[in-house]
């Protein structure tokens, strides 16, 4: 983990929804290669602040930093291309174009898509590879609404490091899947390169506390505690508010 | 022979074949008539392909096409008039570049509208386009169109004779679909597929989707310009039924009618499409109802065309 580094800020960042406060200035400093998970009750604001992030809601007041540069109500393709990917909550995918061709579609994306030529060996290769690096081997050819609920996560996940990313951003990685399927994408998503930068919404907590270097709890729009895994397990307010819910 | 290569040589057969109609059919008595309405055929069906890289590709739903359409149709007539010039290039030059132009103002408004909205813009701005043609009758002839349009030449070359027109709008036919089958296989047709599926995911990739369907809106509209050219030199005349909902709607009939998911589905969809219009009235009644019947038909039970079925049937015959 690079030391030192701000890939991404957010400084007093607000958002209402007709007088709700979704976000009610939450400011983050996370660093390059660190491992961040957003916790935190339905309705804290977790996603709310990946759709600010990713350029897809403007915040009504607050700023975005990307490794130092404002981000602040910037188009999604254009942070895309300054290094943000994202795993979608709910599969955003090319429902009826096959595996492989998802991939390709993603890995296209940093040339743009203003090209004569046709997709190369070398393209088609390299999909393969992403193909392979999430377990999905041998299955490029399956349409993506044919693939099973695990395999159409783990092709979220293709099509977020076809972009080569430098920042993450992983919403609920493993919902909706089996025990088996989350122990496999959680080891796959700890496998990852130590450079790119995570950020991780997550409601099982043994995924979180696998993943994560540091943790911030997010509650009404608001970071309640920020720190360490260990501290912030034993904090007691996080515990009210939250954890207790979940780890009894 | 391999399968793509069986392919292409058939395909080059085919549009030999197609180029020489006039040729191989003068024998037969109704040679002149049948090259006529093929003709048009092929040029309603250059509209409908240009449409269909907004509807099939894309997933943009356009219902003023014709209005790049009438608007070639208009500039290539009326360049050669004003610069008293029958060239051919200039007349496509013309075309090509209003079509275009007008095509990007209309898109930068209409492209950020999505589904039925996207619809129902392009449709208003095409009435716009109709209200401007119909009054403008000092360069259009307004109500009474533009008659006497020149035919085109090309280094010596007369376009003049049925024949020789006919081998003109096959030709530019056979390029338009090349072009398109090129589109087809790269990036940029993959991308648009990818807008067409899923324009969030597109974004968040990092593709610009205002500028992809600008693009794409652009390059359809000076496709269709090259077909109103070519409309207008085929019935030396140009009017607003170039530009009117009427030409917009058999453009959008013979993309759905033939099917969106092939290359050649829409050139299929124009040939039934006229068929029915022109040559169906002289041997039945109510002809004019078919086509309606037809929509409702394919619309409602056969949403992949008629190209679509053919596929559908061939891999039932061929499956073991």
């Amino acid at each position: 983990m690079t030391e030192g580094r701000v890939m991404i800020e957010t400084r007093d960042l607000r958002r209402e929804f007709g007088g709700v406060k979704a976000l009610d200035g939450v400011s983050l400093t996370i660093a390059e290669g660190e491992r961040r998970a957003i916790i935190g009750p339905n309705g804290a604001g977790k996603t709310t602040l990946f759709n600010i992030l990713t350029g897809e809601l403007e915040p009504t007041a607050g700023r975005v930093l990307l490794a130092g540069e404002d981000a602040t109500r910037r188009s999604p393709h254009e942070l895309a291309r300054r290094g943000l990917a994202r795993m979608y909550q709910r599969n955003e995918l090319f429902e009826p174009l096959p595996a492989r061709e998802n991939v390709r579609l993603a890995l296209a994306a940093a040339a743009g898509p203003y090209r004569p030529a046709s997709p190369g060996p070398r393209d088609r290769a390299a999909a393969e590879v992403l193909l392979e690096r999430v377990g999905l081997e041998g299955r490029g050819g399956v349409p993506a609404r044919s693939l099973s609920h695990g395999e159409r996560r783990q092709l979220e996940l293709a099509l977020a490091l076809a972009q080569r990313p430098r920042v993450l951003l992983l919403d609920e990685p493993t919902a909706g899947m089996s025990p088996a399927e989350t122990a496999r994408i959680t080891e796959l998503i700890a496998s990852f390169d130590r450079a790119l930068t995570l950020v991780i919404v997550e409601h099982d907590m043994d995924v979180v506390f696998r993943l994560a270097d540091r943790i911030s709890v997010l509650h009404e729009g608001r970071v309640l505690v920020e720190g360490a895994p260990e501290a912030v397990r034993g904090d007691r307010t996080v515990n009210e508010v939250y954890l207790g819910k979940v780890v009894a | 022979m391999k399968r793509p290569a069986a392919i292409a040589a058939l395909s080059i057969l085919g549009a030999a074949a197609l180029v020489t109609f006039p040729l191989w059919s003068s024998g037969w008595e109704s040679s002149r008539y049948a090259t006529t309405i093929l003709r048009d055929m092929l040029v309603l069906a250059i509209l409908a392909l240009s449409l269909d890289l907004l509807v099939g590709s894309a997933g943009l739903p356009s219902l003023g096409h014709a209005a790049f359409f009438g608007a070639g149709a208009y500039a290539a007539a009326i360049a050669a008039q004003r610069l008293g010039s029958d060239d051919l290039l200039l007349g496509f030059a013309a075309a090509i570049v209003v079509s275009a132009l007008l095509a990007l103002v209309i898109g930068l408004f209409a492209v950020r509208a999505a589904g039925i909205f996207f619809l129902m813009l392009t449709l208003a701005f095409a009435q716009m386009v109709f209200a401007l043609a119909f009054q403008a009758v000092d360069l259009t002839g307004g109500s009474n169109g533009l008659a006497n349009v020149h035919r085109p030449m090309l280094f010596g070359l007369d376009f003049n004779g049925p024949e020789a027109l006919f081998e003109l709008v096959a030709s530019v036919f056979v390029l338009v679909l090349l072009l398109l089958w090129r589109v087809r296989a790269s990036t940029y047709g993959r991308a648009l597929v990818g807008l067409r599926e899923n324009e969030r995911r597109m974004r968040a990739l990092g593709y610009d989707t205002t500028r992809l369907k600008l693009s794409a809106f652009v390059l359809a509209g000076a496709l269709a310009g090259v077909g109103g050219a070519l409309s207008g030199w085929s019935l030396r005349f140009v009017s607003t039924n170039d530009v009117g909902i009427g030409r917009s709607i058999e453009a959008f009939v013979s993309v759905l009618i033939g099917g969106t998911g092939s290359l050649v589905g829409p050139a299929v969809g124009a040939v039934v499409v006229l068929f029915v219009e022109r040559v169906l009235p002289s041997s039945i009644p109510f002809a004019e109802t078919v086509l309606g019947v037809l929509f409702i038909v394919f619309v409602a039970a056969a949403r992949q065309g008629i190209v679509g079925l053919a596929r559908a049937a061939y891999a039932r015959v061929r499956a073991p």
